[in-house]
C-alpha cells in the first residue's frame, strides 16, 4: 500500500457545512446530553433546603460550635439563615426596609440570638423559616420582582440564588467539620449553573473592551453559554472557557479561586483570567 | 472533547469534524463505493455523534477510531438496507403482469458500483451471475434477458431471485469481514 492509498479521500465542497447544519437541527447548541428534567426555581430551593437540612441531623453537638464562616459557629451561621428567611418574607411582602439592607448585618442579630439555644431548637427554626418561604414563593408570581439586600430580581431568580447560598453553605459546615463535599442533584445544579453563566455579563462589566465568551461547562447540570464581557467597544476578541459545571458554580460562590479550579482555556489566557476572577465576585453565597 | 460534546458544544463539533471527517468519508466511501451515499453516511455518523455523546466510551479507543468504525457500520447497514429492498422489488416484480425495468437507475446505482457488491457478483454462480449482470448492470428487464440468454423468462426470474438471496449473504461476510 502506497502513502497516497492511505490518505483518505478529500472532502466533496459543502459537507462540513451540510454536515454540521444537520446536526444543529437535530439538538440545540447549549443543551447539555444527557439532559436533566426540568424543574422549577422553587423545586431547586426545596431540594436545596431538604440538602441541607438533612445535613443538619448529622451534626453532632460539639459540631455545632465548630468555627464556619466569619465570626460564626454552625449554629450562628443557621442562624444568619434563619434571619435571610425572615429577609425574604419581608421582600416577598414588599417591605423597602429590606430592599438595600445588608446581607450580612441585617441577619446577624439572627445569628446571635441562636448562640444561647440548643442546636436542636436552632435546627427546627430553620426548617420551620424554610418551609415558610416554600409556601410564600409556591404561590407567587415567579416572575415578579422583588427587592432584597441590594438585589432586584424576579422571584424565580431570587430561588435560585437562595439555592446556591443553602448549597454553598452546607459545604461551608461540611468542610469545617471534614465532610466531603456534596454535589446539587443535576437538575438543580443545572438551574444555578445557567444563573451564574447569565449573570457573567454583569461581574465583568468594568472589565473594559467587550470580550465575546464561549462558556462550556462540563459534567452533569453543565452546559454551552455565549456571552458577551465589558462594556468597552467591541472588539474581535473571543476567548473559550472550558470546566466543571460544579468547579464553576464553587467559583461563583467564592470558595476557589480561578486558579484552584481545573479550567482549558482557548484565546487570550489573560482575558479569561480576568473573566474567571470576575465570577468571583458574583459572590452567590 | 467528549465532555465538550456533552456540554453542547458545537464548537467542539466542528473541530472534530476538521480532525476526523476525511478518514469518515473514506471510511464510508471504501463500503459503499459512492460518494453521495458516503456523504449520506458522514452526516449520520456526526449527527449521531452530536445527538449521543455519550454513547462514545474514551476507554474503547479514540474519537476518530469510533467515529471511523460508525461510518463502517453505517455503510453496511445502507447497502444491506439496499439489497433487501431490491429483493422486496423483485418479489414485486414477479407478481407483476406487465413487468418493467427491474431497479434501474435507482438508488441501486450508488451500491452497484462498490468494489465489495462487484467482488461479491463475481462469487455467483457463473448462471446467476450473467442475468444480475445483465439486469442490474446493463438494465435489461427480465424478458430481455431471457431472450439474450436463451432460457425461459421464468428461469431468468427464478435465477435473479436466487442471485439476490445469495448476494445478500456473500455481501454480509465480505462486509464483516472488510469490518
Amino acid at each position: 500500500m502506497t502513502a497516497a492509498d492511505r490518505e483518505p479521500p478529500l472532502l466533496p465542497p459543502g459537507l462540513r457545512e451540510r454536515v454540521l447544519a444537520a446536526s444543529l437541527r437535530a439538538r440545540d447548541t447549549g443543551r447539555p446530553v444527557p439532559d436533566a428534567p426540568e424543574i422549577s426555581a422553587a423545586e431547586a430551593f426545596s431540594r436545596a433546603a431538604s440538602a441541607f437540612y438533612t445535613a443538619l441531623c448529622f451534626l453532632s453537638d460539639d459540631d455545632w460550635r465548630t468555627p464556619v464562616l466569619r465570626d460564626l459557629d454552625v449554629q450562628g451561621l443557621v442562624g444568619h439563615l434563619i434571619g435571610v428567611e425572615h429577609d425574604v418574607r419581608r421582600a416577598l411582602a414588599g417591605d423597602p426596609a429590606v430592599a438595600d439592607a445588608d446581607h450580612v448585618e441585617s441577619t446577624q442579630a439572627a445569628a446571635v440570638r441562636q448562640a444561647a439555644g440548643a442546636p436542636a431548637g436552632t435546627r427546627a427554626e430553620w426548617r420551620h423559616a424554610a418551609d415558610r418561604t416554600l409556601d410564600l414563593v409556591r404561590s407567587a408570581d415567579g416572575r415578579a420582582v422583588v427587592a432584597l439586600h441590594g438585589l432586584r430580581l424576579p422571584v424565580r431568580m431570587l430561588l435560585i440564588v437562595r439555592a446556591f447560598e443553602l448549597w454553598t453553605h452546607e459545604n461551608d459546615i461540611r468542610q469545617a467539620v471534614g465532610w466531603a463535599a456534596s454535589v446539587p442533584d443535576p437538575s438543580t445544579l443545572r438551574l444555578m449553573t445557567d444563573l451564574a453563566a447569565r449573570l457573567v455579563p454583569q461581574a465583568g462589566v468594568g472589565l473594559g473592551e467587550a470580550t465575546d465568551v464561549r462558556l462550556v461547562l462540563t459534567g452533569p447540570g453543565g452546559g454551552t453559554w455565549d456571552v458577551t464581557v465589558g462594556s468597552g467597544p467591541p472588539t474581535a476578541t473571543s476567548v473559550a472557557i472550558v470546566t466543571d459545571a460544579v468547579g464553576f458554580c464553587r467559583l461563583a460562590a467564592n470558595r476557589v479561586t480561578p486558579a484552584e479550579l481545573d479550567v482549558s482555556v482557548a484565546g487570550d489566557p489573560a482575558r479569561a483570567a480576568a473573566v474567571l476572577f470576575a465570577v468571583t465576585t458574583l459572590a452567590l453565597d | 472533547m467528549a465532555a465538550r460534546l456533552a456540554a453542547g458544544d458545537d464548537h467542539a463539533l466542528a473541530e472534530v469534524f476538521d480532525a476526523v471527517a476525511r478518514s469518515v468519508y473514506g471510511s464510508a466511501l471504501r463500503v459503499v463505493g459512492d460518494a453521495s451515499a458516503a456523504q449520506d453516511v458522514v452526516q449520520d455518523v456526526f449527527v449521531e455523534l452530536w445527538t449521543h455523546p455519550d454513547r462514545y466510551d474514551p476507554a474503547a479507543g479514540t474519537l476518530r477510531t469510533y467515529l471511523v468504525v460508525l461510518a463502517r457500520h453505517r455503510a453496511v447497514d445502507l447497502i444491506r438496507s439496499e439489497f433487501r429492498r431490491l429483493a422486496r422489488q423483485e418479489r414485486t416484480y414477479r407478481l407483476t403482469p406487465e413487468p418493467g425495468p427491474v431497479g434501474v437507475g435507482d438508488e441501486m446505482l450508488a451500491a452497484e458500483t462498490a468494489g465489495l457488491v462487484r467482488a461479491a457478483v463475481q462469487l455467483l454462480p457463473a448462471s446467476q451471475r450473467r442475468v444480475v449482470e445483465l439486469v442490474y448492470f446493463e438494465g435489461l428487464t427480465c424478458r430481455e434477458v431471457a431472450s439474450a440468454v436463451g432460457i425461459p423468462e421464468g428461469t431468468a426470474k427464478s435465477r435473479l431471485r436466487l442471485a439476490l438471496a445469495r448476494l445478500e449473504t456473500l455481501l454480509d461476510r465480505q462486509l464483516l469481514e472488510s469490518s
